[in-house]
């Protein structure tokens, strides 16, 4: 293994100056030395950025090949970091939170629920059961009508109305949450609390629906994607035998593209639970469990993202360090699921991928 | 083969059949869109349309579905219209209808006849199966037109007494709602025709397999139409209410002038100007709150997105193409690119309130321990990054392998063929993927809450460029406005929902008017920026497809 | 049995000189006319076919006998795969293809108003360049036409009822398979998935699939150029087998195949014109065109 390494770096040495690669080496090094001091919260980080600087405007100048490969690895190396300080910083701010509760956080249901402090038991169980209902209800809209849509683009939609369609339901990804939940807050909430006369403004059911109308956009995409890579030659055999197109769809192409469409449900759903801005303009707020469960229209609101979002600009001590606990466990579901959809992704590109 | 039945190949007369169901379906859709209109108050329920209540009215379209429906079902029965009908609607069908069947009988026994649990739960399992087997016995032409019919024949003749109407309402026990008439009759009639217009599309196509089809394709028609009809709908409500604010002694003329700015980086400009068109938006041009303005303006948070945009891309844009040139030129190790993906994934599926998270806890104790705009830069940056990763790699991956092959060819080395062929022919891609990303991180709020949104109303506009000052002692170089907090577009949209009143007295709007204005500036920089970053993929793919 | 109401003559007499000065042969239309007994079980009649601007297929008409292979013929890009898709309005499927003229299948236009294109494809069935099995088992690849047309019935409803085919699906599988020589093979993995067999036997199988709607036409899209040599022989002699029951049209660019297995063959030639359509000895050992004879011969094409 070290005999790898050290061969490496002789084949690397002969194809490139000795000087080039000290000054790359130097510069490498300032980078580490900036970040080093700028975690200390030193006023000195601005001597090594400065050093970093120039010895890339100089290496650039000079020894222009070797510094682009350097620099870029280096910027590669960056990238993985960054979320390696995501986690890193998100667990060590959290740490003393669940420290104190353990894993009862994620289960208590007895009073006091919340806010965390030093003396005082809390809980992250109404944030994450409301996570959960908001999130399936959200996929129980954006589901059905999502794979709607993207059989309609790929499959039934004529040339020209795809140009419009397609750029259509992008154009839906764009708009921002805090726009979505503008319209959920002035008109949605108004109207279910007036007409259903629910006990708050804002409740479950309304914030699940709009969190569905959101993540269908993911949704569609993806799935359309999915249902593209099946194989002209194998709709045209169905076809050539007499079955209708509906017919072929069901059992022939969505079932090729099944693992494509399952990933693309699963991304919609990672979108619906990490969704901020429209869910906590539109929750009310109130933690606690509703009675019975399947009471969506009932008093409580609060989800991992809302609690954070809304009380995380002025808590200070445990208080945020139980937000930071709400962030690790929002930051854990979503990346099972992601890293599922992801995995179901990779798999069907391997087997279809000669093909498109 | 005695398995294989033979049909006509061809059928001639459009028949009967085919009228009565489009006019069922063109009834279906105008139920759909009146109902709609009643929900959403445009049509008030008591206003009598053609001299009769608009439920009532309603109540009359769906017998007359029924009436459509089921005679196009017996009709086809009879053999008296031609269609080629299967021998059961199937148990998909059955099931549905017997749901519907158990739910109706469910609610009319334990609401209506007031029974007890058990009472309700036969009548409703006796009213459930019969549906189905209604729906699964007969031939396909009776199956899946009879319950239909059943259905909107009694949700008619609900509307059509006045048994379900204005004054209705029910409070169930279980849940924190009660659903009243004026809702619950337009709702009603939208599943009523929505039920009504998929059998008729079925008998449209003469059942069987085309007709599952001709039905399949109504409802996924429907769906898209729904969601393109939510985005007209957003887009139309922020318009409309918003365009109003926006213009707020709004003036258009000519004879204007444009002038510099006073001073960059504390260099001193001349006083020039030059003519322009006279457009003056107040609502545009003016800070939120301060003593010498009348209307409430967006400067603020116009400049704050600008700058927070800026600086994100500053910071993005090197690092996230310098990774993607390493890992689709550089490197050869699969197991390292597999690594680099799997992050830069992580990193892009992480939602945005953990980016805020991050940068409270990394960057904001770094940056004076309060919300800076720096921290706002950065942390928008870091949610950039992935989208830069993930473009930019797709973009030079698409560049044809010909191109580095005659580079090669000649001679020239590695990074040369990097700079001078692969990037250029790399660019729009990477170009547009950029807009995109920056169209998103445009209207990102959450981690603005948590590191750089400052009072809700700014009564100043950041001034970056002139607040650069060399200090003698480190960090020898300081900027407050970069260090101070501000706001942005999406912020103010939130501080506007999450304040009760504009400050001060005699704005000419309220709050919420001012939140619709915000809305409207919001959306249009964020699509334009989509709608330009999409248009270019397409440009750009085509160009590369007739290549 | 070629048409001897007018005496062909070669090319140098028929000889017409264009604008640049080359000579070009005129094609006749008595060149294509082929006289047979009974009714045509496919007449076509000027068709012409656009891919937008493209003019693919230049006032083709032929009449096709029943139960007997036709070979279609000619260099590559003439328009030979899009004439068979014609037949069976596959061609549809194509948004920018305009299709003029008429084709009749058993004596029914198949390009007018109120035609059931799932009904057509029923009668005439197709089987594809590279074999396209589904992703299903033996058994299922076989039964899917029937199974989608409501004609066999094997769900859990109809099994409850009683009314479900299971023995007539059994015996369906098993004559497909027989007919298309593949049983024998087969017969004791009919479960297995069908993407597991090789190359011919998966042809062999979209065959079988083709025949369980029993259809009347079959038309084959050059069914072995992705086959052996020796899985070819085999497509080739159930073709041969297949024309006792079925009116086979076979594409092919393999001249020695067509001269071996068809009955009657059409030459197609660039620009999408059928240049002569006659007894396959008579097309090979003496054409009436010129240019049909240097395609044979292999001076040009």
């Amino acid at each position: 293994m070290a005999s790898r390494i050290a061969e490496r770096f002789e084949h690397y040495r002969s194809r490139n100056e000795d000087a080039a690669l000290v000054l790359l080496a130097v510069t490498a090094l300032s980078l580490v030395a900036a970040f080093v001091l700028f975690y200390q919260q030193s006023r000195w980080t601005v001597v090594p950025v400065a050093s970093f600087l120039l010895l890339t405007v100089v290496g650039w100048v000079r020894y222009q090949a070797t510094i682009a490969r350097g620099l870029t690895f280096v910027m590669t190396v960056a990238t993985v970091a960054v979320l390696g300080l995501i986690v890193a910083f998100l667990v060590v701010r959290a740490w003393p939170a669940f420290d104190q509760m353990g894993l009862e956080a994620l289960y208590r249901t007895e009073e006091p629920l919340w806010k965390p402090a030093k003396t005082t038991p809390w809980s992250l169980a109404p944030m994450i059961v409301g996570t959960m209902v908001t999130t399936a209800i959200a996929t129980a809209v954006a589901a059905p009508v999502g794979i709607a849509g993207a059989l309609y683009i790929s499959e039934i939609a004529s040339d020209t109305t795809r140009e419009v369609v397609k750029p259509g339901i992008e154009l839906m990804a764009g708009i921002p949450s805090i726009t979505y939940g503008f319209i959920g807050f002035v008109i949605v909430n108004r109207f279910f609390y007036e007409e259903f006369q629910t006990s708050t403004i804002g409740n479950y059911f309304t914030v699940g629906a709009m969190i569905g109308i959101m993540a269908l956009p993911t949704i569609v995409s993806v799935a359309e994607d999915a249902l593209s890579t099946v194989p002209e030659a194998m709709k045209s055999g169905a076809l050539a035998v007499g079955t209708t197109n509906w017919q072929t769809m069901k059992s022939v192409t969505l079932p090729s593209a099944f693992s494509g469409v399952s990933a693309a449900v699963l991304l919609g759903v990672g979108r619906a639970m990490g969704e901020t801005m429209a869910a906590t303009v539109m929750i009310p707020h109130t933690k606690g469990f509703a009675d019975p469960v399947y009471d969506v229209f009932g008093g409580v609101g609060e989800t991992l993202t809302t609690v954070i979002a809304f009380e995380g600009g002025n808590a200070t001590g445990r208080h945020i360090e139980g937000l930071f606990a709400a962030g690790v466990v929002l930051f854990l579901m979503v990346l099972v699921l992601s890293v599922t959809a992801q995995v179901i992704q990779a798999r069907m590109r391997s087997k279809y991928g000669g093909d498109r | 083969m005695s398995t294989v039945t033979r049909n006509a190949l061809v059928s001639t007369e459009t028949t009967l059949r085919e009228y009565v169901s489009t006019g069922v379906m063109a009834l279906g859709a105008v139920l759909f869109l009146a109902s709609w209109a009643v929900l959403f108050q445009w049509v008030g329920e008591s206003t009598p349309v053609l001299g009769v209540a608009v439920f009532t009215l309603f109540g009359v379209l769906l017998l007359a579905m029924a009436v459509g429906i089921a005679g196009v079902g017996v009709a086809a029965r009879l053999g008296r219209v031609s269609a080629s009908p299967s021998a059961s609607a199937g148990l998909v069908v059955g099931v549905l209808f017997g749901g519907i069947g158990f739910v109706t009988g469910g609610l009319v026994a334990s609401q209506t006849l007031g029974m007890g649990a058990v009472g309700w739960l036969a009548v409703a399992l006796a009213v459930g199966v019969a549906v189905a087997a209604l729906a699964v016995v007969p031939r396909e032409d009776v199956g899946s037109t009879f319950p239909p019919a059943l259905f909107l024949a009694f949700v008619g003749a609900l509307l059509v007494t006045g048994t379900l109407g204005l004054g209705w309402s029910w409070s169930p026990d279980g849940v924190s709602a009660t659903f009243v008439g004026s809702v619950m009759v337009p709702v009603l009639t939208v599943a009523g025709s929505l039920v009504g217009s998929w059998s008729a599309a079925k008998a449209r196509a003469g059942f069987g397999t085309q007709g599952r089809e001709g039905g399949a394709f109504y409802l996924i028609r429907l769906s898209v139409f729904g969601m393109l009809g939510v985005l007209a709908l957003l887009v139309g409500f922020i318009v409309k209410n918003g365009l109003e604010t926006a213009l707020t002694r709004a003036q258009f003329g000519l004879g204007g002038h444009v002038g510099l700015p006073g001073s960059i980086l504390g260099v001193t400009l001349p006083n020039w100007s030059v003519p322009f068109v006279d457009v003056q938006v107040p609502f545009v041009t003016n800070v939120s709150q301060s003593l010498f303005v009348e209307v409430p303006g967006l400067a603020p948070a116009i400049l704050g997105t600008l700058w927070l945009v800026v600086g994100a891309m500053l910071f993005a844009i090197p690092l996230g193409l310098a990774a993607a040139i390493f890992l689709a030129e550089y490197t050869e190790s699969r197991l390292f690119r597999q690594l680099v993906e799997i992050a830069t994934n992580g990193l892009w599926s992480t939602p945005s309130i953990v980016f805020g998270l991050f940068g409270l806890a990394f960057l904001v104790p770094r940056f004076g321990g309060g919300k800076s705009l720096l921290s706002g830069q950065l942390v928008l940056g870091f949610m950039l990054l992935p989208l830069v990763v993930i473009t930019s790699y797709e973009s030079i991956k698409a560049v044809p392998d010909e191109y580095r092959d005659a580079s090669a060819a000649l001679g020239v080395t590695q990074w040369q063929t990097i700079k001078s062929a692969v990037l250029p022919a790399a660019m729009p891609g990477v170009i547009t993927g950029v807009i995109l990303g920056v169209g998103r991180i445009a209207g990102e709020t959450a981690p603005l809450l948590l590191v750089y949104g400052g009072p809700p109303f700014s009564s100043q506009n950041p001034s970056v460029l002139s607040s650069f000052q060399f200090t003698s002692a480190p960090p020898f170089v300081s900027n407050t406005a970069l260090m101070d907090a501000g706001s942005a577009l999406p912020y103010q949209l939130y501080t506007s929902i999450t304040s009760g009143r504009l400050p001060g007295q005699g704005a000419p709007f309220s709050v919420q008017e001012f939140g619709w204005g915000t809305a409207l500036v919001l959306l249009v920089v964020v699509l334009g920026l989509y709608a330009f970053g999409i248009a270019g993929r397409i440009y750009f793919r085509r160009k590369l497809y007739n290549e | 049995m070629s048409n001897a109401d007018t005496t062909p003559q070669r090319q140098d007499a028929q000889a017409t000189e264009t604008t640049t000065g080359e000579t070009v042969e005129t094609v006749r239309d008595e060149w294509a006319d082929y006289d047979f007994d009974g009714e045509p079980m496919v007449a076509v009649e000027d068709v012409n076919v656009h891919y937008g601007d493209d003019h693919a297929l230049k006032d083709v008409s032929m009449d096709i006998p029943e139960e007997s292979v036709t070979a279609l013929i000619g260099p590559s890009g003439c328009g030979k795969s899009t004439f068979l898709r014609c037949l069976n309005r596959m061609n549809d499927r194509i948004t920018s293809a305009r299709i003029d003229g008429s084709v009749a299948v058993d004596g029914e236009e198949i390009y007018q108003d109120g035609v059931d294109l799932v009904e057509l494809r029923k009668r005439v069935g197709m089987v594809f360049q590279a074999p396209n099995p589904f992703p299903k088992s033996i058994r299922e690849n076989i039964s899917y036409g029937p199974r989608k047309h409501g004609d066999i019935d094997t769900s859990l409803l109809s099994r409850l009822l009683g009314r479900d085919d299971t023995e007539a699906e059994e015996a369906l599988v098993e004559q497909c398979l027989r007919d298309a020589a593949l049983y024998e093979e087969v017969a004791d993995r009919l479960d297995d998935n069908a993407l597991g067999l090789s190359g011919g036997q998966q042809q062999r199988l979209c065959i079988a699939r083709a025949l369980a709607v029993d259809p009347d036409v079959l038309l084959m899209d050059e069914p072995a150029s992705a086959l052996d040599p020796i899985a070819t022989a085999k497509i080739e002699d159930l073709i041969e087998e297949l024309a006792e029951d079925y009116t086979v049209v076979v594409v092919t660019h393999n001249m020695q195949q067509a001269a071996r297995i068809s009955d009657q063959t059409a030459v197609f030639l660039t620009g999408g014109e059928l240049v002569e359509y006659g007894d396959t000895d008579q097309i090979f050992e003496d054409p009436e065109s010129q240019r049909v004879e240097d395609y044979i011969t292999g001076k040009f094409g």
